[in-house]
């Protein structure tokens, strides 16, 4: 009898010390992260797509504006996995390029600006969460993350231009460097 | 006999639903607005121009729903933005607001376009199919038999009004009205301030809407199923043995460095991607690890890169269809995409133990 009652204790355990983690997560994640998210569509909607459209035009020019700054403002205004779409503006050869970039930042800005990717937010909530059980401020990860992460993001952009040339050649196929002009 | 023309009209900024392509009918000829107290809205002129339709001031004067092409209102989210979409009535709402208020079910993308400004409303193509057709038999259908006759009379109304040409008795005081609202609205500072605020309010209220259905349909049961799993893996006792397994990979850098590499392998990190659902458990996991101390914090930073090197890989076909690129941009692509992630997983992990310099050091 004993066996079963410690049985059906420690199977019941289970489901409390999950249910300890998801108050955990509610109360401390989620009132902050509406807050956020509140203010951040309200903004990019009053900001509107077509101001992010206009920039996307004048930054397809050099690497630095190309995987670095307007990925950044892509994620921001647009979110995951809008941002991908301002590719379009982009010659054919660079669009595999801004996509490494542009969907890596919509990674490593999740931290400070959860409303870029709410569905995939538990990377870093879930990390974060344990520095803040110790005490500890989570802005300096967050930061951190996005200020490595803008580094990082261009380098995976820049890297794989020659990645694309690479496989062209190996797939004997030639993208067009120009952007074409009904654009 | 005025000649209707195909418009389309598309969202605005911060809108939904859309593209809806609308096109009058003898039967269905009026654009109705129901919008700011009876002030026309700024795009009502252009509707009128290129489709052809009479616009009607749904505050002064009311008119047989079977002869509305398409209707205008400037909703905040409650009752009115259903209420047209429920009737199958092509509806803009000129406030940005999704599907909300308790008429929700019914706010559908091919029959409500909301945020809409003039700028989103164009002549149609010829190959697109306008939805008036649709609508009106769903009309029929919904309002049955005894409306049916009523309607069929009043056809006969709107019939005599569009013969009698340019004069149409019935909507004349309709027609003075707007203009009238046009003159005065322009002067009347008190109005605009009033839309203005309204617009304001409703995009935030929309903002908030969005923000808890996104809490709701994603966050929510993501944190459910990760904190079941946690909650199994610490008091099965599993917990310990799994971490004593991961321990030597997450618990320094050269193991993170490895799991980043194996991660991003090509063709493996594309399995390894849909939804991030293997980061966000592995993120977890090593959160709850951190807490119970057996990771240092300042191993958070290496471990955010560590577990994401993979980070998107699944998607780069879709993506690259989002940037419209040709079928050999992504054929092209696809390859590219994950041999640069596998190429730059250790320069990545590497940065972010350079950035990890001094970070929560105080506390180890």
């Amino acid at each position: 009898m004993d066996f079963i009652v410690k049985l059906a204790a420690g199977f019941m355990n289970l489901f409390t010390l999950g249910g300890q983690q998801f108050m955990n997560w509610v109360t401390g994640i989620i009132p902050t992260i509406l807050m956020l998210l509140v203010l951040m569509n309200a903004i990019i909607a009053l900001i509107g797509d077509q101001r992010v459209e206009k920039i996307a035009k004048v930054c397809t020019s050099n690497p630095i504006l190309r995987y670095a700054v307007l990925p950044f403002i892509s994620a921001f205004m647009l979110g995951n996995p809008m941002a991908l779409s301002m590719g379009k503006f982009m010659p054919e050869f660079y669009k595999p390029s801004y996509y490494a970039s542009a969907s890596y930042h919509c990674h490593t800005n999740s931290g400070i600006f959860p409303h870029i990717n709410p569905a995939e937010i538990l990377i870093f909530l879930g990390i974060a969460n344990g520095i803040s059980q110790l005490g500890l401020d989570t802005t300096q990860l967050a930061i951190r993350y996005m200020l490595v992460g803008i580094i990082a993001n261009f380098i995976s952009g820049y890297v794989t231009d020659f990645t694309t040339r690479f496989v062209e050649r190996q797939q004997g196929i030639k993208l067009s460097r120009e952007l074409k002009a009904h654009i | 006999m005025a000649e209707y023309r195909a418009i389309r009209i598309e969202k605005g900024s911060g809108g939904f639903g859309g593209p809806l392509v609308v096109k009058g009918t003898e039967e269905k000829n009026k654009v109705m607005y129901i919008t700011g107290g009876g002030v026309a809205p700024e795009f009502l002129d252009k509707i009128v121009e290129l489709a052809g339709l009479e616009p009607v001031n749904g505050f002064k004067t009311s008119c047989p729903e079977n002869e509305i092409a398409l209707v205008i209102i400037d909703c905040g989210g409650t009752l009115r933005c259903g209420l047209y979409p429920k009737k199958r009535i092509p509806t803009i709402n000129i406030n940005p607001v999704g599907k909300a208020g308790p008429l929700a079910q019914f706010i559908k993308e091919d029959i409500y376009v909301s945020g809409v400004t003039a700028a989103n409303i164009s002549l149609a193509d010829a190959s697109e199919a306008p939805i008036g057709g649709d609508s009106a038999d769903q009309d029929g259908a919904a309002s049955g038999a005894s409306t049916a006759a009523a309607a069929a009379s009043d056809n006969g109304a709107s019939d005599r009004t569009s013969e009698s040409g340019e004069k149409k008795g019935k909507y004349e005081s309709g027609k003075k009205i707007s203009e009238q609202m046009a003159e005065s609205g322009n002067a009347n500072l008190m109005t605009k301030i009033g839309l203005g605020a309204g617009k304001v309010i409703a995009t935030f209220n929309q903002a908030a809407r969005d923000a808890i259905q996104t809490c709701i349909t994603t966050l929510l049961p993501f944190m459910a199923f990760v904190s079941m799993l946690i909650g199994i893996i610490n008091g099965s006792g599993f917990g310990e043995a799994f971490s004593n397994l991961l321990h030597p990979l997450l618990g320094n850098t050269v193991g993170l460095l490895i799991l980043g590499i194996i991660c991003s392998i090509p063709g493996l990190s594309a399995l390894l991607g849909p939804g991030a659902v293997i980061s966000q458990i592995l993120g977890g996991i090593f959160g709850a690890e951190i807490a119970s101390g057996n990771i240092s914090p300042s191993m958070s930073l290496i471990g955010l890169f560590a577990l994401n090197c993979h980070a998107a890989c699944d998607f780069i076909p879709v993506g690259l269809g989002l940037a419209e690129a040709e079928t050999e941009t992504v054929e092209v692509g696809v390859v590219s995409v994950m041999y640069s992630r596998f190429i730059t997983s250790w320069v990545r992990i590497l940065l972010a133990v350079v950035g990890s310099i001094g970070l929560y050091t105080a506390a180890v």
